[in-house]
């Protein structure tokens, strides 16, 4: 076995959100920082998120996580900060840290002066039967295989948990290509944001309140789920259970931090169900018990990857300051108040609880609650902004051209739009992490809805879709009217056109698929549709009808559509079949290899 | 069993650089920069190994957290394989129970 023995001012135990912006803030002010980090690459767990991140405009916010990632990791290569990645921080002895160099099959031996814990969380598992079964994972490990490694490990899913990590992995497996079946809470409301929730449910993915899963069925591999009602003390309904028919049940209930290291170093721990668990005790500068000991993002408190990251900031440059003596206070102080506007709304009351139990005092309100009522003028084309939560975000504002949209002053605030400002030009909707913002402009005969869309394929202009209202019930069908591919951010504006009135209503569409068409003639896939339609253009004779459709010309010479076409034919018309005439039937009566046809003699 | 994602509307994944892997001794296609756990997943294996008492063990949280997905590489056991990268001609075998310790004297 190889080994080395390296020193760091200060060492960093994991290369995720938290711990690359501690380890960046650090060494922009000098400090001689080392990164190890377990990945195939540091990041950390924002190589897998592909959605856009809420928060500040200028604070990553409507950047997609792997995005951040690379913004990070470039920042850390031009400050020449050193990271061993492959690398497991195994355990703190008193003379030195001892780390596990995978890739080289090395141990490293670390000296170092300050630590800072950045090591994050692990999913929690849920009892049920047949638990272990293969198919039953973490909804994270379905993020990696999917978003870092592209690969998808089923094809219909069940998501237990409707928290925001729930929500989001059940869209991304949409994405992918998957199917989610459905996702199950136990509690009486969606945990997570709206925004994400309506998501889900405008593609028709049922969110089941109130239920649980009871049992995974299957030997050796999911091949279904029994899932139940709960009572309102959480005990299954007998007689409301059911089986699904999935192969692949993602838990997503929850995320406990990863103490092990902290306890190696002797730092207090509190228990505070709040943070997730049992988390070291610290102070607003991210220093725990011991004096040169800092942690930052989910082992310090299950939260968002922003709020990881404003806490990487602040301890680095506390970590900076003791070290270098130089005075960091205001730009902790940035980063300080920059986590307090994420903690601010309603979705941050667990946080400020459980951070008012160490002693942490977090402000909350001052920020706009009322919603906009007003649709805006109708016949203008103009943005419709869904987005009734408090949550901390505001790249709306941000972006609009013509300073439309505002928050109120804070970003917590419900977004309102001034519609004689409003020009119409959809880079809110691009933009939008919440995918909460759609066009809307009515006509005369029909109306438009523009759709933010990330999906694939893209349809195209003049194409048929279904669509789909808020519920995900669908509503009628619409004709895409024109494309705004957003090539930079992914997002994509469809917009489509439907029948006036629809405008309110319709927020999401889909592509017919091959599997829901009805054929009537196999050889030519001619389908019910097709038949129906060419009657309806005038075709109204099986002869005419042959010829534009094609129906009864393929090599069965009409013997499986023939009945079922003039069966169509008879209930539209208002005739018996009796009067219908039969098409002519012609030579040959089954497919002949040519010579068959040829005489002797002719060549 | 292929599970591929082939078209994605936001990531793009290369179709490029594979290496042979070797599950009990199948040959499999795997991606060069990809892990063990993933290159398994995508060729349809979901059996990881055996747990003392025999219940089939898959995978749990890929990150490298839950030590499920403990596998048998080039003999030498308790190897993760959510943190793994493959290695072309790498011998993989699903692990019962703990595994059998393996010990090489320090040179």
């Amino acid at each position: 076995m190889d080994r080395a023995r390296v020193k760091a001012q200060l060492l960093v135990v994991g290369g995720g959100p938290a711990g690359l912006t501690g380890a960046i803030a650090a060494a922009e002010n000098g400090v001689d920082v080392l990164v190890v980090d377990e990945g195939l690459e540091p990041g950390g767990q924002l190589v897998k998120q592909t959605h856009k991140f809420f928060g500040h405009q200028g604070f990553y916010a409507s950047k997609r996580g792997f995005e951040i990632a690379k913004i990070l990791k470039d920042k850390v290569k031009n400050l020449g900060i050193k990271v061993m990645s492959q690398t497991t921080l195994v355990g703190f002895y008193d003379d030195c840290a001892v780390a596990y160099d995978r890739e080289n099959n090395r141990t490293i031996e670390i000296d170092y002066d300050y630590v800072l814990l950045a090591t994050g969380a692990s999913e929690r598992f849920l009892i049920f039967k047949n638990n272990m079964l293969p198919g039953v994972y973490g909804a994270g490990a379905v993020q990696t295989l999917m978003n870092q490694y592209g690969v998808l490990p089923g094809e219909d899913f069940l998501i237990v948990g409707a928290g925001n990590i729930g929500l989001i992995v059940a869209y991304q497996i949409m994405q992918a290509g998957g199917n989610v079946r459905a996702i199950v809470e136990i509690s009486d409301k969606v945990g997570g944001y709206e925004v994400h929730a309506n998501k889900v449910k405008r593609m028709g993915i049922p969110i089941l309140l109130r239920h649980t899963i009871v049992e995974a069925i299957g030997k050796g591999r999911v091949k279904g789920a029994v899932i139940a009602r709960v009572d309102e003390n959480y005990r299954i309904i007998e007689e409301t259970k059911r089986e699904i028919v999935v192969d692949t049940i993602c838990l997503a209930v929850g995320l406990q931090p990863s103490v092990e290291l902290a306890n190696q170093l002797k730092v207090e721990l509190v228990y505070i169900p709040e943070l997730g668990g049992y988390i070291p005790r610290r102070d607003e500068n991210m220093r725990t018990s011991a004096s040169n000991v800092f942690v930052a993002g989910d082992l310090a408190a299950i939260e968002e990857a922003t709020s990881a990251m404003a806490e990487g900031y602040i301890a680095g440059y506390a970590i900076a300051q003791d070290i270098t003596g130089k005075d960091l206070s205001k730009e902790m102080e940035r980063y300080r108040e920059e986590l307090n506007d994420l903690r601010r709304g309603p979705f941050g009351e667990k946080i400020r609880k459980g951070l008012r139990k160490m002693g942490i005092d977090v402000p909350s309100g001052g920020y706009r609650e009322e919603n906009q009522k007003d649709f805006g003028p109708v016949g203008k084309l103009r943005a419709v902004i869904e987005c009734y939560q408090n949550i901390p975000c505001n790249p709306c504002e941000a972006v609009c051209p013509t300073n439309a949209i505002d928050t109120g002053g804070n970003i917590n605030g419900i977004p309102h739009i001034n519609y004689e400002k409003c020009v119409g030009c959809a880079m809110c909707v691009m933009k939008c992490p919440g995918l909460a913002i759609f066009m809307v402009q009515e006509f005369d005969e029909y109306s438009v809805v523009g759709i933010p869309y990330e999906f694939e394929p893209l349809p195209e202009k003049g194409q048929k879709v279904i669509l789909m209202d808020r519920g995900g019930k669908e509503v009628g069908e619409g004709v895409v009217h024109r494309v705004m591919v957003n090539k930079k951010d992914k997002t994509h504006v469809v917009f489509v056109a439907m029948e006036r009135g629809l405008e309110r209503t319709v927020r999401h569409f889909r592509l017919p698929t091959r599997e829901e068409e009805k054929i009537v003639c196999r050889c030519e896939e001619v389908t019910r549709e097709d038949v129906e339609k060419a009657i309806d253009m005038g075709f109204t004779d099986f002869e005419e009808l042959r010829r534009y459709l094609r129906i009864g010309m393929g090599p069965c010479g009409g013997r499986t559509c023939r009945l079922l076409a003039a069966g169509i034919l008879a209930r539209k018309l208002g005739k018996s079949i009796e009067e219908i005439s039969p098409m002519t039937l012609r030579p040959p009566s089954i497919p002949l290899p040519f010579s068959a046809i040829l005489r002797g003699d002719e060549k | 069993m292929e599970r591929r994602i082939k078209n994605h509307p936001i990531l793009d994944f290369e179709e490029k650089g594979y290496v042979t892997i070797y599950f009990e001794g199948i040959p499999i296609k795997a991606k060069e920069n990809e892990t063990i756990a993933s290159a398994l997943i995508a060729n349809g294996f979901d059996i990881f190994g055996f747990t003392e008492k025999g219940r089939p063990r898959g995978f749990f949280c890929a990150i490298g957290k839950c030590s499920s997905c403990l596998v048998v590489v080039d003999g030498v056991p308790n190897v993760r394989a959510c943190m793994t990268k493959v290695r072309d001609g790498m011998k993989v075998e699903r692990q019962v129970g703990r595994g059998k310790p393996t010990w090489t004297e320090p040179e």
